[in-house]
């Protein structure tokens, strides 16, 4: 024990030999980098909470998600799109945007398939979402308007979604057609389900909810201007790459 | 002839088409594919059929490669039988591989190179095809004599063939033309069919459910021709897997084969893909020659050899190597590697009472997902399967649509007509109880009620509802006992739609999932009333049972 001891004073003494043998500018630098490294760390830590910057591209299958996403990409739908069984995850600048002389930011997009088997995939992305676009098909809506309207009421009633006040851009696809709706009945459409939907919805005992949160004001039929986040709708169409009310939205929503 | 090749990422964009088989398909087969099997967990089946609206029926066969996240997918008309489609698919996919960059959209110069393919595939479809047919001309006595040289020719043409192919794939229907042979079978022909197969085998490690295979026949012939255990039991685990067939008569085989003259040819053997093909080989190889025989199976045997030695080192490999390759990330997961990791997982999935089918299946799909990924740093086989296990029980589970049911009656309502429910199960379960209380829930809900007594054969099951009827204060329809429940159910809805009830809850009998009559009666009833909702009423702690159950009632 003692031995013990004694060896450690003896080191003690050695490296304090040491230090007194180098030049005081050195030591002086050292430490400084050591400090400076030590803020900068902590600074990082703690102005990173959890980035928000995706824009999340959902909507039912079938709906035009994919088109879009490669449309906001690359300007093109390329040879065409099946069912996606994953999510297209890639970070880029918007086509439109590709040519401007400024220095335009990245967006980082992510299409989720609308599959109703790969829905919980929408789970992992909305705590990093900054917007998120609910495709609708506009030249089949009518038969699809139940689904349609469930599937957004899920959305909007994610705690993800109220708490953060993450906003919802309703766009309304395929407008390139003929027999395509407009955005003004699709809107008075998805309203009246989504009124129908809340009745039923929180008649279910509180041991059965799923939604976490309830829409709208009670007694008073259901409109999107109800909702604490803002949500607005637009229309587009993905093969002839008329996209810009999209683009307006995502510029938006993401810090330039 | 093919109607449509594509291929496509997993995300959705398809990279290549071919444009030469620019024909429109009816229907939309390919979604429906990704829709109904791909996501279904279904994706280890190898084939679908489509039907597509306007009388045309599709077959669609598909491959993946799971490193690159790319589906691989041909279509053609299901009446014609086309047999390369696999070889070309596991063509296409190594070819593809070698020009896929995540970055670009666009594979034109796929086209060539596809053509190529399509053309070697399609030529040796063709040279089967003829040889079948030859080959069932030339009679049965004297084939012996026959068939020694024409053998050779063929052999030697086959060999010819597969020198331009760079193919990998299984040939499944080797072993089941050699069988198909009318008893004169060829040993050297099937040895020769057997060599490549584990050549094409231990090349692309593919191996694909094997129709039939003569395997047994051939397992038999190396035993003979070598005479060696070591080889035998070599062959007997690479055979266990396949299906046993009958036995087939044997060549004679007279002493060891020189081994140099097997080692000069080194061509990949391509496949015999197409049945017809190997059934006129086989049929033209009558006995062979011996030498030629034993070439074959020399040649066979150093392909044994070779993967025995391969088996063996990979048996070395072991602890310590699997464990530098799980942290340096960089070894592609092979189906054998996947296989004791699945049997573990699927005994768990058993010891929870899941169906030893369904375990299989999804075992099988999972495996078909994970096949040729690279190990992601830091990973075990054991935690990346388990992984994708979850993944796919997940997407299993998760349902398809949302059942509300206040909303459909509220639709229905709407439209003027009751909302229709049938309760169905097994005896026992508690049908007419959980009607009561799905009643008691109903009304709590301000909707008007209505039960029907379909339930004719158990005594009391009729007085049962009364009961219940009367304590909610709910109208009920009975027709009393030995009625058909079909025709009581009709009225019941025709009574329901007259007083403007909202709903109706039809009970039915309890019956064993294999009682046919029963099970006919059952669908009766569903077809001549088209029910809004079945409810099937299983016990919470019945486990494989309810599967059992399940497709049998589905199946109506």
């Amino acid at each position: 024990m003692e031995l013990w001891m004694h060896q450690i004073e003896r080191w003690f003494q050695q490296a304090e030999q040491w230090i007194r043998q180098q030049p005081a500018e050195q030591l002086y630098l050292t430490i400084a980098v050591v400090f400076i490294a030590s803020i900068l760390l902590i600074l990082l830590r703690s102005f990173n909470p959890s980035k928000s910057n995706i824009i999340v591209l959902a909507g039912l299958s079938g709906s035009g998600k994919t088109i879009l996403f490669y449309q906001l990409r690359d300007g093109s739908s390329h040879q065409g799109t099946v069912t996606s069984m994953e999510p297209n995850d890639d970070i880029f600048v918007l086509h439109s945007e590709v040519d401007k002389k400024a220095k335009t930011k990245p967006v980082h997009v992510v299409d989720v398939p609308g599959h109703s088997r790969l829905r919980p995939k929408l789970d992992v992305f909305l705590p990093q979402a900054a917007g998120l676009v609910f495709v609708v098909d506009a030249l089949d809506f009518l038969p699809n308007c139940r689904v349609a309207a469930e599937y957004l009421y899920d959305i909007l009633t994610k705690a993800s979604i109220v708490k953060k006040k993450i906003p919802v851009l309703i766009l309304c696809n395929k407008t390139d057609k003929v027999t395509a709706h407009s955005k003004e009945f699709i809107r008075k459409q998805l309203e009246k389900e989504i009124d129908k939907l809340r009745t039923s919805r929180t008649a279910i005992s509180t041991a059965d909810v799923t939604n976490e949160y309830t829409l709208g004001v009670p007694g008073e039929p259901f409109s999107f201007s109800h909702c604490q986040n803002q949500v607005t709708v637009a229309e587009a169409s993905g093969l002839t790459g008329e996209v810009s009310q999209a683009e307006h939205f995502i510029r938006e929503h993401v810090k330039p | 002839m093919l109607e449509q090749l594509l291929i496509f990422t997993r995300g959705g964009l398809i990279l290549w088409t071919c444009k030469e088989l620019g024909n429109a398909l009816r229907g939309s087969p390919i979604d429906t594919l990704i829709r109904s099997c791909l996501l279904e967990e279904r994706s280890a089946d190898g084939v679908f059929n489509y039907d597509a609206p306007g009388a045309a029926a599709y077959t669609l066969k598909w491959t993946f490669h799971n490193e690159l996240g790319l589906v691989f997918v041909a279509i053609y008309q299901r009446i014609l039988h086309l047999l390369y489609v696999d070889e070309l698919l596991y063509a296409m996919r190594q070819e593809f591989s070698h020009i896929y960059d995540p970055k670009r959209t666009a594979y034109d110069e796929f086209d060539e190179i596809f053509r190529q393919l399509h053309m070697e595939a399609e030529a040796r479809a063709e040279e089967m095809r003829k040889l079948k047919q030859a080959g069932k001309a030339a009679p049965l006595l004297g084939k012996k004599q026959l068939q020694g040289p024409s053998q050779r020719g063929v052999q030697q043409g086959g060999r010819k063939q597969k020198i331009g192919s760079n193919i990998g794939s299984a040939t499944d229907e080797d072993g089941a033309d050699s069988e198909k042979h009318r008893g004169l079978v060829n040993n050297s022909s099937n040895g020769h069919q057997n060599g490549t197969k584990e050549s094409i085998a231990r090349k692309g490690k593919e191996n694909g459910p094997p129709e039939s295979g003569a395997f047994d026949v051939n397992k038999l012939q190396k035993l003979r021709a070598k005479g060696s255990k070591k080889n035998a039991s070599a062959v007997i685990s690479k055979t266990s897997k396949e299906e046993p067939k009958k036995n087939v008569k044997m060549n004679r085989v007279w002493g060891d084969s020189p081994p140099s003259e097997s080692k000069l040819d080194f061509t990949n053997p391509g496949d015999e893909s197409g049945e017809g093909v190997v059934e006129v080989v086989s049929a033209d190889q009558g006995d062979s020659m011996m030498d030629k025989e034993e070439i074959v199976s020399s040649e066979s045997e150093d392909e044994e050899d070779d993967k025995l030695e391969g088996a063996k080192s990979s048996v070395k490999k072991g602890w310590f190597s699997s464990m530098f390759q799980s942290i340096s990330g960089n070894s592609v997961l092979e189906k054998s590697d996947l296989q004791p990791a699945l049997k573990a997982l699927k005994d768990r999935l058993m010891t929870k009472n899941v169906a030893e089918e369904i375990a299989e299946k999804l075992c099988e799909s999972v495996a078909a997902s994970l096949e040729g990924k690279k190990l992601g740093s830091f990973t075990r086989i054991s935690s990346t399967v388990q992984a994708a296990m979850e993944e796919a029980l997940l997407r299993i589970l998760t349902p398809k649509r949302s059942i509300d049911i206040l909303r459909d009656v509220h639709a229905a309502k709407e439209q003027g007509k009751p909302y229709v429910i049938v309760f169905v199960g097994v005896n026992g379960v508690g049908k007419s109880t959980n009607l009561a209380k799905v009643a008691y829930w109903l009304l709590q809900h301000e909707i008007s009620v209505m039960l029907a007594a379909c339930d004719t054969f158990r005594s009391g099951a009729v007085e049962q509802l009364r009961t219940h009827a009367r304590r909610l204060q709910i109208p009920i329809f009975e027709k009393g006992y030995e009625k058909d429940p079909a025709i009581v159910a009709k009225e019941a809805i025709q009574e329901a739609s007259r007083n403007k009830s909202d709903v109706v809850l039809v009970d039915t009998a309890g019956r064993m999932q294999d009682n046919e009559p029963l099970m006919r009666a059952l669908s009766k009833l569903i077809n001549l009333n088209n029910p809004d909702l079945v409810l099937f009423v299983g016990e919470a702690l019945v486990g494989m049972m309810l599967w059992i159950n399940f497709p049998s009632l589905t199946r109506n």
